[in-house]
């Protein structure tokens, strides 16, 4: 029989939990491989609900940070009146939107106007349950990772090609294309990026990427490889900010020229749901990043003994949401101070600049490793 | 329960997953020649691949699982944005074949199967999930060494006739990598 396990203390404790109950039921049905799978399935219903948490959970409150650093950027306020600062108005904006007529354009193709959300959330959700959160706070710790995520972010581009196509409107359609073209683009230097955190970590795994930068702050892979870490970080924040179709890369949208883009004709849950899919982009990007170069859930320990032992403390979990928000934050500050790059201007800095950048560096970080490490 | 079938059948989690994904496969794969509108018989290959991947993982095939995923659906992409790009009132005027061109069709595809049923039926001890290798045989490292590694075993593609055990040993390796 078939059970495959769920190996982490949360897993461990179901698995003793499940047969000291089922010792009440009649004796007739008890049996070891019922009790192994109702743990199993335990196990797994507990990995989707948190897998749901944290990226349902958290598209709310990057709503809310997005308006409020938004508006700081512009000198305003932003929301204010509905609870503490505004804190009720995106809960507000949620069930107004959940609770919204879903209808689609007349010409629309159904089948594919209703399946493109689901298909733009299918990468974020793949990847959000690959990070480890904290040593032992991972939902599935796969041996092969990286090529995971390399392999689930062309779903994205697939969603938004066929809401665009499938709303049967031009804007729609431009926006599709020019997002298309732009996330094959991008997605090419995102990998490559990645490959080269696979390079210098030896290993395709999350888990052991990030226990690979333990110790001190000059331990993480932004610092470890003298000037190439910092680099490839940059490389990095580009490319994942093109990958994700946020300004200044949102071409894809462009709001003064396209209405929108590729969801126009969306309302109600379906639009939620696209919504939703750049949210959790951001936090999964964010959470990749601060897994492959700011040390995952290690603290930012200095080396000094008192200060690392206040530090370590905390618990990691603490340490890596507090590094996911400022990668957002960072993400959000990029977003209201660039501007925005024409359609030939994006493709020319991937093509002629990104790409050529990528190869050196993926070179230099070979030559580091067979020279210096 | 089929006594006269040569099938072990214990009827474990991989079985049940196995047939699952195999009518998934199935089922998208009809799917994708039967729709009219070609974006959507796109779609459909799209989920066939996926799903063969999935297949691919049961058999603890991982990196090939992944690469398919990659290839195709990568590849499957860019093809969706030419058909977009090429083809004018997509989805407006859908084609249609005559009657006897389908019955044509569905002959030879019956024949197929019945030729593929022919051939795997006799195959001894027909499983559908692969059980005997090792947990890290197919891993990406040891994929990696064999194929870029140091050793008398690696360099797979440019080497593969001057490793130094018997010719007749060469070619053949039953397992995959």
């Amino acid at each position: 029989m078939f059970v495959p396990s769920v190996t982490h203390p949360i897993g461990d404790f179901i698995r003793d939990l499940v047969p000291r109950v089922a010792e009440y039921l009649p004796a007739s049905i008890q049996s070891d491989t019922l009790n192994s799978v109702i743990a199993f399935l335990i196990n797994a219903v507990i990995c989707i609900i948190a897998v749901c948490i944290v990226n349902i959970g958290s598209a709310p409150i990057l709503i809310y940070m997005e308006r409020k650093v938004c508006a700081h950027v512009q000198c305003r306020l932003g929301p204010m009146r509905l609870g503490w600062h505004g804190t009720l108005q995106t809960i507000a904006d949620v069930i107004k939107m959940l609770f919204k007529e879903v209808y689609a354009p007349s010409g629309a193709d159904k089948l594919m106007f209703y399946l493109a959300p689901l298909i733009v959330l299918i990468a974020p959700f793949i990847v959000c349950a690959l990070i480890p959160f904290d040593k032992n706070l991972v939902v599935a710790d796969v041996s092969m990772g990286i090529p995971l995520i390399i392999a689930v972010n062309g779903f994205g581009v697939l969603g938004i090609l066929l809401g665009g196509w499938s709303s049967n409107n031009k804007y729609s359609l431009l926006g599709a294309l020019r997002s298309g073209a732009q996330m094959i683009s991008y997605e090419i230097s995102f990998a490559m990026i990645l490959l080269f955190v696979v390079m210098i970590s030896g290993s395709t795994n999350l888990m052991s990427i990030t226990m690979g930068q333990e110790g001190t702050i000059f331990d993480w892979w932004i610092f470890k490889i003298p000037v190439l870490g910092f680099i490839a970080f940059i490389l990095f924040f580009i490319s994942s900010t093109a990958e994700m179709n946020r300004a200044p890369f949102d071409i894809a949208e462009a709001e003064q020229e396209l209405t929108g883009g590729y969801h126009t004709e969306y309302n109600g849950t379906p639009f939620a749901m696209f919504y939703l899919a750049e949210y959790i982009a951001l936090i999964t990007n964010s959470a990749l990043a601060t897994t492959c170069f700011l040390g995952g859930f290690f603290p930012p320990c200095i080396g000094i003994a008192a200060v690392d032992n206040v530090l370590n403390m905390v618990p990691g979990v603490v340490w890596f949401f507090a590094k996911i928000y400022f990668m957002v934050w960072c993400y959000m500050m990029v977003r209201w101070t660039f501007v925005r790059p024409r359609v030939d201007q994006l493709m020319d800095f991937e093509w002629k600049f990104l790409l050529p950048v990528n190869l050196v560096l993926l070179v230099a970080g070979a030559a580091f490793i067979a020279i210096g490490g | 329960m089929f006594p006269d079938l040569p099938l072990s059948f214990p009827m474990g989690g991989m079985d049940i997953a196995f047939y699952v994904v195999a009518l998934v496969i199935l089922l998208t794969a009809v799917c994708c020649v039967a729709v009219k509108n070609i974006l959507q018989s796109a779609v459909f290959l799209i989920f066939s691949f996926v799903t063969t991947a999935i297949l691919y993982m049961l058999m603890h095939a991982e990196f090939i699982a992944l690469a398919q995923v990659m290839v195709y659906v990568g590849g499957v992409v860019i093809f969706v944005v030419f058909t977009i790009l090429l083809t004018s009132h997509l989805g407006e005027d859908a084609f249609s074949t005559k009657m006897p061109r389908i019955f044509t069709a569905f002959v030879l595809s019956i024949a197929f199967v019945f030729v593929m049923v022919k051939c795997v039926l006799p195959t001894p001890d027909l499983a559908s999930g692969i059980v005997n290798s090792p947990a890290d045989y197919s891993s990406l490292q040891n994929f990696a060494l064999r194929l870029l590694g140091n050793d008398p075993n690696g360099f797979i593609i440019p080497h593969l006739r001057y490793h130094n055990r018997p010719p007749h040993q060469g070619r053949c390796r039953r397992g995959g990598f």
